[in-house]
């Protein structure tokens, strides 16, 4: 196990100790791709529903979202392979929107590899670049050069179906980054991987995109996924975007219940906002719980509102009476859980209301006792007050 | 107990016995002309008194027998070719695109099979002798590509059926134009469908009798029908040497596709 972790981070090193190239910094960034008022109707059913999107040249950009959300709509209208009902697609500059696949210049790289059954490895790699007649001298160079960029000299000659799914994957990606395309479209790469592959495969792709500053969009429905490689998340939602930004921004600064719940686990505490001394509280089920002010100051007196808290600023056991600016509460312990580096605790509180709270793990912590009441606390600096959102429900964790 | 014991009785014992009546029944007719084939009498004789191969120097020496049967060949080459050039587009074209009434071309399509191929021979020979199209090799072949057609298309669009689009959408967006597609992603992909399809189309047309009794004349008669008539005038015992040859031509096509279509399983499953 020992060897296999420092064979792995060997081979990433290239990642860890070269910087990504600065890009971009001083230019005005250059769209790639823009999508305006996209829309893509089904006979019964809108897939996306005006949507409108810029990447810039060099950012990688993850469209995010539960299936059915449009994601995959979306990158196949940019791809061609679905014509939009309405709206317009721009690529580097063009307007694509009726533009044949074949002519957009794009590299794609699929969920299930799409490599060629009946073509050896080095053949899969070679198509894009006979099908632009490129000479056989030139094809053989770019295609042994890619196959060592991926680390997989060694099986040139073999058949797709003889590889692994990791090697699979790599190849898809080598097929695609060997004729240098301005924009490559990821529909779930990684989807079909295990998991220890799945993280290796993260940094490999990350890799990549910083070794040829391509334009990347990205689709996925795993949420670490997305935290981890993107420049830039666009959570998308019933065909809509509902919120886009920086990973960080997403994670921290969630502008609705829907973002909340999606990104990161999370506590949502739905109630009624009242004014109570001077200060609007959240009345949840037997509590009522301060909430930060400024953020509240938008919100009407007695509207619904949602509280978001993540488990990791809850503390379990910590002192001190409720404040302004400090939530402290009792809570009975039903469970805790030891996930290796953290605890979690699950938690109820009087009204019966569920919390998860979630600390690091140390040597020697002492773990509250199952059916135990005990004391939680939060900051209202990283709490979050956000509307309520009527349509939605909260996903089972 | 006995009501499980029962039907697993019966599934090993009776079943098998059955299945095995009946292969004989549909094999004997067709194995006794072997031993036929061996006389060399000037009639039919069971079991052959002196065997030897006089038969079959008799078929190969009479070239009203042997022309027939280069012409049966070179009808079923044809045909073959024509129903490929004929079938892998429309299957293609039937499976990947919606086309306004493709059911209706697919029913079109999959017709001479429905229909009893008497029937069918009636229709062609009261529609093509007003036109002179009888005693043609061109109505001949175009005759047997209708009959062939409809297997080619199973059998290609079974193939079809295990390609995943995903690898035609892959091609495209790498540049390659509709054409580079069908004829490097797709086309490959299919080629052991084909084959299978191919040799269901030879076998077809060099079988077939019925169309080809009502439609062919004395320059175009191929080896089934001259067998039919040998029998009708003659019942000359060099039919059963003919039939041995045509029954392992038959076996060895059949052998392959089966070959083929278990490949083509375990290739692409």
């Amino acid at each position: 196990m020992m060897d296999l972790m420092s064979q792995n981070t060997k081979g990433q090193s290239p990642a860890m100790t070269s910087p990504a190239p600065m890009r971009d910094t001083k230019e005005p960034a250059k769209m790639m791709i823009e999508v305006q008022n996209l829309t893509k109707q089904y006979s019964d059913f809108r897939a996306l529903d005006h949507v409108s999107l810029s990447v810039r040249k060099g950012e990688f950009v993850t469209l995010l979202g539960p299936s059915g959300s449009g994601k995959s709509t979306l990158l196949n209208l940019i791809s061609g392979m679905t014509a939009p009902t309405s709206g317009t697609i721009t690529i580097d500059g063009t307007d694509a929107t009726n533009m044949p696949t074949n002519k957009r210049g794009l590299g794609m790289v699929f969920q299930n590899y799409a490599l060629m059954p009946h073509m050896t490895v080095f053949q899969n790699i070679a198509f894009p670049l006979q099908v632009r007649k490129i000479s056989k001298e030139e094809i053989r160079r770019r295609v042994m050069d890619v196959l060592k960029l991926v680390q997989l000299e060694h099986v040139a000659d073999r058949r797709p179906r003889a590889l692994s799914g990791g090697q699979q994957q790599r190849i898809s990606l080598a097929r695609c980054i060997v004729y240098n395309p301005s924009i490559i479209l990821m529909d779930e790469p990684l989807g079909a991987l295990d998991k220890k592959l799945r993280e290796d495969m993260q940094l490999e792709i990350k890799r990549l995109h910083a070794e040829l500053g391509v334009t990347m969009l990205y689709v996925t429905h795993d949420q670490d996924e997305a935290l981890t490689m993107s420049d830039r998340i666009v959570l998308m939602r019933n065909g809509r975007i509902e919120q886009q930004g920086s990973p960080a921004a997403l994670y921290f600064e969630p502008e609705t219940v829907f973002s909340a719940d999606f990104i990161g686990s999370s506590n949502l505490f739905s109630g009624k906002l009242k004014t109570v001394d001077g200060s609007k509280a959240l009345q949840i089920d037997g509590a009522a719980l301060s909430v930060p002010q400024a953020q509240s100051a938008s919100f009407a007196d007695g509207s619904d509102a949602v509280l978001l808290v993540r488990p990791e600023n809850v503390r379990v056991g910590g002192q001190g009476a409720a404040s302004a600016e400090h939530n402290s509460i009792v809570a009975t312990v039903k469970d805790t859980l030891v996930l290796g580096g953290v605890v979690r605790h699950f938690l109820t509180l009087k009204g019966g209301v569920e919390v998860i709270a979630q600390d690091l793990n140390q040597p020697g912590m002492a773990l509250p006792s199952r059916g135990s009441e005990v004391q939680i606390t939060w900051r209202n600096e990283d709490a979050r007050l956000l509307p309520a959102d009527p349509s939605f429900s909260k996903k089972q964790v | 107990m006995t009501s499980h014991r029962l039907p697993s009785l019966a599934g090993a014992l009776f079943v098998p016995l059955v299945a095995w009546i009946c292969y004989l029944l549909l094999l004997i007719p067709t194995l006794i002309v072997f031993p036929i084939s061996l006389g060399n009498s000037a009639e039919m004789e069971f079991p052959p008194s002196n065997p030897s191969l006089d038969l079959y120097r008799q078929f190969f020496s009479d070239p009203a027998w042997w022309g027939s049967m280069i012409q049966s060949g070179i009808i079923a080459l044809i045909t073959t070719v024509l129903t490929i050039v004929l079938a892998v587009p429309a299957a293609y074209a039937l499976q990947r695109s919606h086309i306004r009434g493709q059911g209706f071309v697919q029913g079109l399509i999959m017709g001479p099979l429905l229909v009893p191929v008497i029937v069918l021979a009636l229709g062609l020979y009261l529609q093509l002798g007003p036109w002179g199209g009888l005693n043609s090799n061109l109505t001949l072949v175009l005759s047997h590509t209708m009959l062939a057609v409809p297997f080619m298309m199973l059998s290609v669009g079974a193939s079809l059926r295990h390609i995943d689009p995903a690898l035609e959408n892959a091609a495209l967006i790498m540049g390659a134009s509709k054409r580079a597609v069908f004829f490097r992603v797709v086309l490959p992909q299919l080629a052991s469908g084909i084959a299978a399809g191919s040799m269901f189309a030879f076998l077809i047309s060099l079988d077939e009798v019925i169309v080809a009794y009502f439609i062919t004349g004395p320059d175009t008669q191929t080896l089934p029908v001259k067998m039919y008539s040998a029998i009708r005038w003659e019942v000359s015992p060099v039919i059963a040497a003919i039939s041995t040859l045509l029954t392992i031509v038959s076996f060895v096509l059949a052998i392959a596709i089966m070959f083929l279509e278990r490949n083509q399983r375990t290739n692409t499953g």
